[in-house]
């Protein structure tokens, strides 16, 4: 019954790419006239010919009536989604002349950004906001990988998120649940389970994942970190770790050793309602059946307070089991070095060091904004002349900007450019969060939709979706391989790409052409791969004839030249951490909002509530509004086991309040053993587009079942590493709605600190604690340091001032880092290792290595 | 003799609903029809001792069908290959097929003009197989977790025969005779 | 289960049909065998419930053809030969016709039709009567063949129908019987023939709503007793769930029991004038309830899937319909 003719003359077909979640899986696009008529999965990409059910809606989304075509600028009041549709250039100058003046009047860091998820050109937002002067631009990212990254990078030199299952005889999936969020996986993963691989899945939902496995953990929301801790104990005490690696390649075991000793799996059971039996048994299982590899989840950052310190310890476990880029282990792919990466197109060297230093969070949570990235950017430097991006690596606290907008801590932000995101639904604390999004002076939204960011904005900009450009997977340039798809279609209606209005917006605000020098996605992306040596003359050429580029795996890199720290070896106590104020060890930080830890506030609320995890058919806040989806989900459901049902005299399908301290929502019990009988689980992303501003103090009903009204971005909830806030383990009440309850209005009263009993800024951002205290960081050299150099506690060394040369206290020579050439210490000529004598390089006269006498030319030669 | 029939492989679906999605889509269903569900109980079990399962469904293309001998107008036939089809130019709508089916796989929708209900359902996708030979159905192709796999049970060298012949498999209320064809390979659930 | 996929004008179609198949078959009884050789006699007597029945089957198929999806295509019942309800739709068609000359043959006003159809009409009769068992008979059988359903996959539901529609017929014929317009053809034999086909179908309904009693509850309590768990959910549905009040105070009580009485009391204006309404009644909602009680034994999970799908009126259903907004 295909009322479209897909043979019909005149169809072409284009490789294109479904972009509604990171997967980038192929699709095929048949085009008629500029319009796509169909799509369908490409069989010949790496998804094989399937798309799950938000890859096939693509023609639902392109074609949706409610899609922004035009840009919108507000002629009402804010949040009164009165517009007038003007043409994207006249958007374009007014949004620039606006930006100049607050840049003029209050600093370029007056203006932030916030982005969504990889899917966009978001190196282009970073270009653009290191050109324009402002370090703040920020994601969702501190919820999602950034942290870890970070902290394994810091640790071992590059995060080892790359697999070779096919050798693996093990695999962890962590707080990970690819049979609902990354379809193409779980049929590898289910491949290599049906041929032996022992699947360990450690979740405290019986998820789709979990039920296809072959041991499950169900542990308490949000005691991952208790867990990794006792596991890396048992591998540590039970003598599971490979000694040969440790010796040759690691440095601090001896302090782990002797630090790890109080994180018994007794000391972990009560936290992790988990038997230490079973502790031991899932660390002997994966530290037995090398090379083993675990799987990065979601979960990790999500943590909150002590979230760090997980990622911290399942570092060092990866690290002392051997399984570091190993065959079949952990492999650490390190940064391209085939194609241009995103950092080299980010203009990072373009933004002033005093401009950096005014990075909103960048005083707190300093790994992941400029301090940290800083060090570990130059050390990538150092090792292979290329660096992590950025965008995502380096950034503003999302929440603290959120919280500076309301507060004028520690600077009033004036101007807000959201990208590709639904603030009050992605972000935590979504009351606070919508505050912000209405407070702010001056507002711009690009989306697709009209999102309650987009309501409270002064310009909607109207963007193209995946099939209307072309897209480029490089996963933040943090590995080597790359996938490409074209563009199906050009941009329809006024329309255009994200990459095109931060170019525009760009030579607006006064950048230059050469600042820009690629005007299409096409130009830029060609420059990306030109590298790879392919014989292709554009972007299309190459996605019509190879599409995608993945390098033979290597192994052992750090054979080379060390892993990538300021050691050349595996921190198992991290210079880098230590250096930024945090414990070089894992170390634990009780939770500020647990069942274990908080028993008093879980007398009024009882039950443990984990949020978020990715659900069919939704990704994110997406897709809510494509109704052949909601259709098969038209409404919110929360888990609650029957157990629990039953106490609480809840029925299937009951609508139901979940409260914390921040706030309540409801949403229908869906009644399964899926989780724990203590524990409720509510997933995230739900708003209500088809309500429209049917209440203008939270529109499209988004607080009403929106799960991060129940999350908190208080300083002392976050993770003082990498700033992620707690999502995972919070405390809950449930009760049944009446009938009067379905018609309140929702409630929109916000504070600051999120936990605070009346409504208010009670706490200025910058009195708030962390969860812990820095730890002052002062070392004293441990050798005497020679007259003329001074001591750089950063960097451990004695260094020449004039020279940057570093003092190497074994030989007493002074070393160039960047030649590896040693100097003398006294006279500063360096040694010439052909000849064994010293060689002044200015005048290229040999000396004597003993006398420091100039040898005459000549004697040297007999 | 072709005889198409399909298996599916609980081990493999995780409940993800991309069939479900990808048919609707494909052969731009009214809304309320949905050819494929994926079915579920939930989590089954105590706490911790717990298992799940999914059951996607679809027309069991019976070789005994129920639903095209009481067709009044003989627009609910069967090919030769065993597709089980409505042909819309001459159906009128009398629903007797649709409450034929014990499966629940046929249905009218209420999301069109009053006058225009005839009866839907699966047909395996006949006009796209038959546009270009060789290709599945699209439910087929659209699963991620080839989970859902297509083909000639006559054909000894064809997947779904070998997996039929060599793998249990079990059908959905064999004991009323429809001799269904669509054949699930079952998951237990829980861990081994 | 999704949904009923039939609802209210196929139940109002069945028992419209079953009761005018009775009428016609008790008619055709009445003329050709109780009271045989007194055609002239009765034959204006039985005009009136003849014409009723007529009128049944056409309102009836009027019904049937509003519950089709597509209405004005309706003739396709007839392209094809072998499924069960074409065999409906071709008596039911057989029906009306032969119907309709019997009754043709009483209009009073038009002599032409009158002599042109009278000599035909213990055929047209004959025909009609036999055509009427059928209908009563295929009103259950449609049913009871659809083996997906357990409370219609019986034997028992095309005798209850038969006998139910047989029954109301009785009814319908006792009320309307020697009501007719046109007094040419009422003699005082006429009306005396009525009084005895009155009395005769007063002890036949008494009997017939005895066995209809019977077989209603030995099919639902077997169903309870022992019959498929989905046969069994039903009928705990009829026997104390939700359809409780409608079976035993509707159905048994005002639809059997209480007609029952007031014909066992004897002649009276209760017996003759009430008891045949409550018997219509009662005929109508046994019709519904087994209409709706149309139970599929459910795939696992298939109802958890469905009761989460949303209602028809669900707003995001609706929204956007104004085409392009922004």
């Amino acid at each position: 019954m295909t009322e479209v003719d897909i043979h019909a003359p005149g169809v072409e077909v284009r490789k294109s790419a479904c972009y509604f979640c990171h997967q980038n899986c192929g699709v095929l696009a048949y085009v008629k006239d500029g319009d796509v008529i169909k799509i369908e999965g490409d069989p010949e990409y790496t998804n094989a010919g399937g798309l799950c059910c938000r890859g096939n809606i693509a023609l639902k989304h392109l074609h949706h009536p409610a899609r922004i075509n035009h840009a919108l600028k507000r002629v009402g009041e804010k949040g009164e989604n009165k517009w007038e549709k003007i043409p994207w250039d006249q958007a374009i100058s007014e949004i620039a002349e606006r930006l100049n003046k607050i840049r003029e009047e209050s600093g370029a860091e007056a203006v932030a950004t916030a982005g969504g998820t990889l899917r966009t050109e978001d190196w282009s937002r970073r270009r653009f906001m290191n050109l324009f002067g402002s370090p703040n631009s920020f994601h969702n990212a501190l919820l999602c990988w950034i942290p870890t990254f970070m902290i394994e990078t810091a640790i071992s030199g590059w995060s080892p998120f790359e697999t070779d299952l096919a050798s693996s005889k093990c695999l962890v999936l962590w707080g990970m649940n690819p049979g609902a969020s990354s379809m193409p996986g779980m049929k590898g993963y289910t491949d290599l389970m049906m041929s032996g691989l022992k699947i360990i899945v450690i979740d405290p939902r019986y998820s789709e994942t979990a039920s296809k496995a072959d041991i499950w953990l169900p542990l308490r929301p949000g005691s991952d970190t208790a867990l990794s801790l006792a596991m890396l104990n048992t591998i540590i005490y039970e003598g599971l770790y490979d000694q040969e690696f440790v010796q040759n390649w690691c440095v601090g075991w001896d302090e782990l050793v002797e630090h790890m000793a109080q994180y018994t799996p007794e000391w972990a059971a009560p936290l992790t309602w988990l038997d230490p039996e079973q502790i031991r048994e899932a660390a002997r299982m994966y530290a037995k059946n090398t090379p083993s590899n675990i799987q990065w989840g979601c979960t990790w950052d999500q943590i909150g307070a002590n979230g760090g310190a997980g990622t911290q310890a399942r570092a060092l476990m990866r690290a002392i089991t051997g399984n570091l880029d190993r065959p079949g282990g952990d492999t650490m792919p390190g940064p391209s070095f085939g194609y241009v990466t995103d950092e080299e197109i980010e203009a990072n060297d373009r933004l002033p060091e005093e401009q950096k230093a005014k990075q909103i969070g960048s005083n707190k949570y300093k790994l992941t904004s400029w301090p940290g990235y800083q060090i570990i950017a130059d050390t990538a430097k150092a090792t292979w002349g290329k660096a992590p991006t950025a965008e995502w690596m380096c950034e503003a606290h999302g929440p603290s900007v959120f919280k500076a907008i309301l507060t004028g801590d520690p600077y009033q932000v004036r101007a807000l450019i959201v990208s590709a995101t639904n603030p009050v639904n992605s972000y935590g604390d979504s009351k606070m969060t919508l505050a912000a999004l209405k407070k702010v002076e001056f507002m711009v939204t690009c989306d697709y939709w009209m999102t309650p960011a987009a309501l409270y904005s002064d310009y909607v900009m109207p963007i193209a979706n995946a099939l209307e450009r072309p897209t480029i997977h490089t996963n933040y340039g943090v590995t080597d391989s790359i996938l490409c798809s074209e563009r199906a279609i050009q941009p329809l209606y006024d329309r255009h790409t994200d990459f095109t209005f931060w170019r525009d917006l760009g030579l607006a605000t006064g950048q230059s052409e050469e600042d820009w020098p690629w005007k299409t996605e096409e130009e830029v992306f060609y420059y990306i791969i030109s590298p790879l040596g392919y014989p292709v003359e554009n972007y299309d050429q190459f996605v019509e004839t190879y599409r995608m580029y993945f390098p033979p795996q290597r192994f052992y890199k750090y054979g080379d030249a060390g892993f990538c720290t300021p050691s050349r070896r595996c921190e198992l106590k991290s210079s880098i951490l230590e250096r930024l104020g945090y414990p070089a060890l894992p170390t634990y930080t009780p939770s500020p909002e647990s069942a274990v830890e908080n028993p008093e506030l879980a007398k009024e609320y009882p039950i443990t509530l984990t949020t978020g995890g990715g659900f069919m058919p939704f990704h994110h806040s997406e897709q809510f509004n494509i109704k052949s989806l909601r259709y098969l989900y038209p409404d919110p459901y929360f888990t609650i086991n029957p157990k629990l049902a039953d106490k609480l005299g809840i029925e299937q399908g009951d609508w139901c309040w979940i409260e914390t301290q921040r706030g309540r929502i409801r949403q229908r019990a869906d009644i399964e053993s899926l989780c724990d009988p203590r524990v409720v689980f509510v997933p995230r992303g739900w708003w209500f587009p088809e309500r429209g501003v049917d209440d203008p103090e939270a529109p499209f009903g988004c607080l009403e079942s929106n799960t991060n009204v129940l999350t908190c971005v208080d300083d002392n909830y976050c993770d003082p590493l990498g700033g992620s806030w707690m999502n995972r383990g919070l405390l809950c009440k449930v009760y049944k709605c009446t009938e009067l309850d379905m018609k309140l209005r929702q409630d929109t009263s916000w504070s600051i600190p999120g936990n605070a009993k009346e409504p208010g800024i009670h706490e200025m951002p910058s009195d708030a604690k962390l969860a812990f205290d820095p730890i002052p960081y002062d070392p004293k050299p441990t050798f005497e340091v020679p007259d003329g150099l001074v001591w750089d506690k950063n960097r451990l060394k004695a260094v020449q001032p004039e020279t940057g040369f570093v003092y190497d206290p074994d030989s007493g020579w002074l070393i160039d880092e960047a030649t590896s050439v040693y100097y003398d210490l006294v006279t500063g000529y360096a040694y010439d290792p052909t000849q064994g004598n010293l060689v002044d390089v200015n005048t290229g006269k040999h000396y004597d290595m003993e006398t420091r006498q100039e040898i005459v030319s000549g004697e040297g030669e007999e | 003799m072709t005889r198409n029939v399909m298996v599916i492989d609980l081990r493999r679906c995780v409940g993800c609903q991309s069939c479900t999605v990808a048919c609707r889509t494909w052969n731009d269903l009214p809304m309320d029809i949905i050819y494929n569900p994926v079915l579920t109980e939930g989590v089954q079990g105590d706490w911790p001792n717990v298992h799940r399962n999914w059951l996607p469904t679809l027309c069991m293309h019976c070789e005994n069908p129920e639903c095209v001998p009481c067709c009044p107008t003989g627009a609910s036939q069967q090919d030769e290959d065993g597709t089980v089809w409505v042909d819309h130019t001459k159906c009128m709508g009398c629903k007797v097929c649709v409450n034929a089916c014990p499966y629940g796989m046929r249905d009218v929708s209420h999301m069109v003009p009053r006058f225009d209900q005839y009866v839907r359902k699966c047909t395996f996708c006949r006009d796209r197989r038959q546009n270009e030979p060789g290709k599945d159905p699209y439910c087929v192709q659209t699963c991620h977790q080839k989970a859902r796999i297509f083909g000639d049970i006559e054909d000894p060298n064809s997947e779904v025969s070998k997996l039929i012949n060599s793998v249990e498999t079990f059908r959905l209320f064999e004991e009323l005779g429809t001799n269904p064809q669509i054949y699930y390979i079952p998951f237990l659930g829980g861990h081994r | 289960m999704k949904r009923h996929y039939w609802t209210s004008p196929i139940a109002i179609y069945l028992f419209l049909g079953g009761l005018g198949g009775g009428i016609m078959f008790l008619a055709w009884i009445m003329s050709a065998f109780v009271f045989a050789g007194q055609a002239d006699v009765l034959g204006p007597a039985l005009a009136g419930p003849m014409f009723i029945a007529l009128l049944c089957l056409a309102l009836g198929c009027f019904f049937l053809v509003f519950e089709l999806g597509q209405p004005p295509v309706f003739w396709r019942v007839f392209t094809t030969a072998t499924a069960i309800i074409k065999w409906g739709a071709t008596m039911l068609s057989i029906a009306m016709f032969f119907n309709l000359f019997y009754v043709l043959a009483y209009v009073p006003w038009f002599p032409v039709f009158e002599n042109f159809f009278m000599p035909f009409r213990a055929f047209n009769l004959g025909v009609a009567g036999i055509m009427g068992l059928g209908i009563m008979i295929y009103t259950g059988v449609m049913l009871s063949t659809l083996k997906a359903h357990s409370f219609w996959a019986t034997p028992a539901l095309p005798i209850l129908f038969t006998t139910s529609a047989t029954s109301t017929g009785c009814a319908a014929i006792s009320l309307s019987l020697g009501v007719w317009p046109g007094s040419v053809h009422m003699t005082m034999a006429s009306y005396l023939g009525a009084v005895a086909i009155h009395e005769v179908l007063h002890v036949v309904d008494i009997v017939l709503v005895f066995v209809e009693i019977g077989i209603l509850l030995i099919m639902v309590l077997s169903f309870l007793g022992s019959g498929t768990r989905t046969a069994k959910r039903a009928a705990k549905r009829w026997v104390s769930g939700a359809y409780a009040g409608w079976f035993w105070i509707g159905m048994i009580g005002f639809g059997l029991v209480i007609p029952l009485c007031m014909y066992l009391s004897g002649v009276s204006a209760m017996s003759n004038g009430v008891a045949p309404v409550l018997v219509l009644c009662g005929g109508l909602l046994l019709r519904y309830l087994c209409v709706w009680t149309d139970d599929r034994q459910p795939l696992p999970g298939e109802e958890r899937y469905y009761n989460k799908l949303p209602k028809s009126d669900a707003q995001f259903l609706h929204a956007w319909e104004d085409g392009d907004l922004y």
